[in-house]
């Protein structure tokens, strides 16, 4: 790694390359007249953020439906939800986004921005439906027998015996998902989304500061995960079961 | 509502009926707004070409572009698998190494990797790597200056030998890319075998490298395979990401196809189902075989 790194050094100073670190932070943020304007790279931050929070929301509502449908004993439901979390297990997040943009929110006229959004809520969907699932198999089964034979029912059994045993197994893996979220919300690019990979490559581009530019991209996007990773550590901690 | 496990039977309920309705409802109105608001001629045939071709001049049947970019998956999936078992072990050893250097670079490299959207980390790495490492290595010119009995076996393992640049700089990078997830997996084979294993190979005399070699890796390895085998699913869903560098696989040649024929809903679904096929096969295949493994050690 330490060789590749150096031969990657070498070879830009052989190159003639001047590093323009200077150049750099007027693409993030400029302060005019006093008052702070985001550059773009912010900008697409910001974009990345929102994609990525939106579409966690929706996939969390698809997960749990699925997850449901699946628990559920309805042939259909059950069929429906095993055949979509396949179908998307099964392909690469590429082809699902542009088979998205380019077949099903063309003919449902969904907007650029919300087809990004909600190909990346199916494709998470599908990992969420099976966390959820997981979580709520792994109570054991003597849990719901007792509950049922103390009278609970249907949804107050979820509501205070299943669920609160249920939640704390499915929090980190549901962590990850979310920063998995950060992380495939960059696949929105290929449709020209202006989140921080296009901006990046629309920059670079632009200046030919390829170098600088995506080394400032991967720092922000570890800045941002590495924070939620960090969040997650947490929050696995506090409800640690064990 | 109870959950269902292996003792539930599927009941026909009214959900079904309802299900039944409104899937019926979303496909009609799909298919309508096809036809309506589209108007999208169904024309599988003119895509079927693109797979196998009669070549005229040779007189039989040529692979097309989208044979040969399942060629370049596939091909780049087994070379991509066996490097990044390499990258993955070699760090997997550096993580749980005694030594902080040794645990620094492995963390290092697996933090790195792991929290860089892939997209990013494949431009990134794709325009270092072409730059700087692929004229030094120049295989493109040394795999032509080869005789030709070579360069037909170079074809079938690596592709033909005028792309083997671009091959090998999409190997490099889903080698790299995967090998973090890789060493993830090792590092967890490791950890997972237990410590009387190791005290009971100190106890035999055996050295610390002898302890790792005869006693830790062999448990460790078989049980990083399970992991290891979705990793190459995975493999093979990543591969789909090189496209966009220009790496002619194939979701490049499906673009390739799309934009010359205009027949968007047949390609894309056509190389969809194709990878559906293969990774829902390779999954069922390797859950079989953990299945008939996990009986027989019973």
């Amino acid at each position: 790694m330490v060789l590749l790194l150096l031969l990657i050094l070498k070879g830009a100073n052989s190159m003639g390359y001047q590093w323009k670190w200077d150049k750099v932070p007027r693409y993030i943020y400029r302060v005019v007249d006093g008052e702070l304007i985001w550059g773009p790279l912010m900008k697409g931050l910001f974009v990345t953020l929102d994609i990525a929070f939106w579409a966690g929301l929706i996939a969390m509502g698809i997960g749990l439906i699925a997850a449901l449908l699946r628990l559920s004993g309805s042939v259909v439901g059950s069929a429906i939800s095993w055949c979509y979390v396949e179908l998307i297990r099964n392909t690469p997040i590429l082809v699902q986004m542009l088979i998205f943009y380019f077949i099903i929110a063309a003919v449902l006229g969904i907007p650029r921005q919300w087809a990004g959004i909600l190909c990346l809520a199916f494709y998470e969907g599908a990992f969420t439906a099976e966390i959820i699932r997981g979580g709520i198999v792994a109570v054991r089964k003597g849990q719901r027998e007792a509950a049922q034979s103390l009278g609970f029912s249907g949804f107050s059994m979820y509501r205070d015996i299943i669920l609160p045993q249920a939640v704390p197994i499915m929090l980190p893996p549901l962590g990850g998902i979310i920063v998995n979220l950060v992380k495939h919300s960059s696949i929105v690019s290929v449709i020209a989304v202006f989140d921080l990979t296009t901006q990046a490559r629309t920059v670079v581009s632009d200046t030919f500061m390829a170098f600088e530019i995506w080394l400032t991209t991967a720092a922000m996007y570890l800045v941002v995960t590495v924070t939620l990773s960090l969040g997650v550590a947490w929050l696995e901690r506090r409800y640690r079961t064990t | 509502m109870s959950a269902r496990n292996s003792t539930t039977r599927l009941r026909w309920t009214w959900i079904d009926a309802v299900l039944i309705a409104v899937l019926a409802l979303f496909f009609g109105f799909l298919f309508w707004r096809a036809d309506s608001v589209f108007s999208y001629n169904w024309n599988w045939a003119s895509v079927l070409p693109f797979i196998y071709r009669f070549d005229e001049a040779a007189g039989k049947w040529v692979p097309n572009l989208l044979m040969e970019g399942l060629l370049t998956t596939i091909r780049l999936a087994l070379w991509g698998i066996l490097f990044a078992g390499v990258i993955g072990i070699v760090m997997g050893l550096a993580r749980t190494s005694k030594r902080l250097f040794f645990r620094l670079i492995g963390t290092f490299y697996v933090m790195l990797i792991r929290n860089v959207p892939p997209l990013v980390f494949v431009f990134v790495f794709v325009f270092f790597i072409a730059s700087q490492i692929m004229p030094t290595l120049a295989m493109g010119e040394r795999v032509q200056a080869l005789s030709p009995q070579a360069q037909q076996w170079i074809t079938v393992f690596f592709g033909s030998p005028k792309l083997i640049d671009n091959f090998l700089l999409g190997l490099i990078c889903l080698s790299v890319f995967s090998g973090a997830y890789v060493t993830e997996i090792v590092r967890a084979g490791i950890e997972s075998v237990p410590r009387s294993q190791i005290e009971a190979g100190d106890s035999l005399g055996f050295s610390k490298r002898d302890v790792m070699r005869f006693v830790v890796l062999p448990q460790a390895m078989r049980n990083t395979l399970p992991p290891m085998a979705g990793q190459l699913i995975q493999l093979i869903k990543d591969s789909s990401l090189v496209s966009l560098v220009s790496i002619q696989e194939l979701t490049f040649m499906a673009q390739d196809v799309q934009v010359s024929t205009q027949r968007v809903f047949e390609v894309f679904v056509l190389v969809a189902a194709i990878y559906f096929v293969i990774c829902f096969t390779l999954s069922q295949l390797f859950s079989y075989l953990e299945r008939r493994h996990a009986r027989a050690n019973r």
